[in-house]
């Protein structure tokens, strides 16, 4: 059954549908993604189509970084998609928070809610480089080694629960942002 | 019975309209991208989005009523390749016939619509049940158009046997002539069947999400999608051999190659209308059938009427 499998990689490549999500950014990282969707730059030749509803996406958007109030939010909308399924940061502030990063109102990165695949900086991300960022999570797929899982940054120290393969409490248990096994993009 | 199930699942049934409504669905997406002046999908696009749904985890909602969720895609699936048989399609003999397989036909394009409405109604989310109760307006409003658009050539041809019909139209060509406000009549509902743009009111992302599929995913979803796929074909093809009957006297090669052209101009058609046109919301799409299409339906019924009675002594 490797062919099957190679098939199903190849169309997972070849069709990334995406869903987008403001998770609490100023704006600008939003419409640099809205222009990324335009038809000057045609992302469908990609087969990147925007969906509305996360249960028919494959790659979720973020932009901004994970305010307190956003977080919950933020994490039920990412158990609604089924698997597989991707993160991918927008910008700066969904990098790693960005400029307000220590505020009381901010979390940090995404990854500090949710395990993200790929990391696009930029203040905010020119559209060219979020087509790169995505075409780029989904050839990895494809290749011998496991594509580029950013863990969610915590030195072991830092870790609430002792890091690497431990229960992650940020996801209800249900999967560690640490495990790239686990993240369903083995 | 080995020929019966090679044509149900080989030849004019479930494989073929499976590649035919793949193809089409490209032939749309890239037009459309064309239009707007972009590159557009490659070629595998849609086959690609198909095996991708079906290799995806389908999650069924607590709330929903799982049965009904389960079940909806694969009527919606089976009434379309059904109602494929019963069309004519490079000869003036369909697969099978009798007479009133007319109504048939239309009535099993209903199927799927209902199936959307129940779909949506039984995943028991807002959104989803927006969309269903939609579905449902808009099926009121573009289905009696419909109805009297398809029914007026066959008042022409005394029949209601769409193989006797197709007959009747290739002895006489120039009848087809008079037919053409139904064609213009059939073309803007089954616009409304497939639920594209402009009447895209029950799936409006930018309003509603997902309207009736928000809570479809995984393999439910690719087998609406191919089901939606297969009834563009069936419908571009019941148009054809209604309204567009030439070139079925002409052997089964050339006449396949008539059926393709035919095919793909109510496809290309389509898509036009898709990119010209914004989306209407629900009551405007309802007045604009009562009270504009459905009136152009009746004048065509009315026209047929009279002239069977002046051609068709």
């Amino acid at each position: 059954m490797k062919w099957l499998q190679k098939l199903i990689t190849w169309a997972r490549i070849k069709s990334p549908w995406i869903i987008h999500f403001n998770t609490g950014a100023c704006n600008a990282c939003d419409i640099e993604i809205v222009a990324a969707l335009t038809p000057r730059y045609d992302i469908e030749r990609f087969g990147i189509l925007l969906k509305g509803t996360p249960r028919h996406a494959d790659v979720l958007m973020c932009s901004g970084p994970v305010t307190r109030q956003i977080r919950d939010r933020l994490v039920r909308i990412y158990e609604q998609m089924p698997e597989p399924k991707f993160v991918v940061a927008v910008g700066t502030c969904a990098c790693s928070g960005g400029v307000f990063k220590g505020c009381y109102n901010v979390k940090g990165g995404i990854d500090a809610a949710i395990p993200v695949s790929a990391y696009i900086p930029g203040c905010p991300a020119r559209p060219e480089a979020i087509i790169d960022g995505v075409v780029k999570l989904l050839t990895s797929l494809q290749g011998a080694k496991p594509a580029p899982i950013a863990d969610c940054g915590l030195q072991n120290a830092d870790c609430p629960v002792g890091g690497q393969g431990a229960a992650c409490p940020d996801l209800s248990g249900r999967r560690g942002g640490c495990s790239p096994q686990k993240a369903g993009l083995e | 019975m080995a020929w019966s199930l090679f044509n149900l699942l080989i030849f004019p049934g479930f494989l073929f309209l499976f590649v035919f409504g793949l193809a089409m669905e490209f032939v749309d997406r890239k037009l459309y991208a064309r239009l707007q002046n972009r590159i557009g999908p490659p070629w595998f696009q849609p086959f690609a989005d198909f095996v991708k749904l079906a290799a995806k985890e389908d999650i069924i909602p607590e709330e929903a009523d799982s049965v009904m969720f389960r079940l909806m895609p694969a009527f919606a699936l089976a009434s379309v390749v059904t109602a494929f048989f019963y069309i004519p399609l490079w000869s003036t003999q369909s697969l099978f016939s009798f007479n009133g397989d007319l109504i048939v036909v239309i009535y099993l394009l209903t199927i799927p619509t209902l199936t959307f409405f129940l779909a949506g109604w039984h995943s028991t989310s807002l959104f989803s049940m927006i969309g269903a109760t939609r579905t449902l307006t808009q099926l009121f409003a573009y289905e009696v158009p419909l109805f009297m658009a398809i029914l007026a050539p066959a008042l022409l041809a005394g029949t209601w046997s769409l193989s006797e019909m197709t007959v009747f139209y290739d002895q006489h060509p120039a009848y087809a002539a008079f037919n053409i406000i139904g064609l213009i009549v059939s073309l803007i509902a089954l616009q409304g069947k497939l639920e594209r743009v402009p009447f895209d009111i029950p799936e409006a992302e930018t309003e509603i999400v997902g309207g009736t599929f928000t809570e479809y995913s995984g393999r439910f979803l690719a087998m609406f999608r191919i089901a939606i796929d297969i009834e563009a074909v069936v419908g571009a093809s019941l148009i054809a051999a209604v309204f567009l009957p030439f070139g079925l006297g002409l052997g089964a090669a050339w006449g396949f190659v008539f059926y393709l052209v035919k095919v793909l101009a109510v496809i290309a058609l389509l898509a036009l209308l898709r990119t010209v046109l914004a989306r209407l919301r629900i009551e405007q799409m309802v007045i604009f059938c009562w009270r504009i299409v459905a009136p152009a339906a009746l004048f065509q019924l009315l026209i047929n009427l009279i002239l069977s009675g002046v051609l068709r002594p």
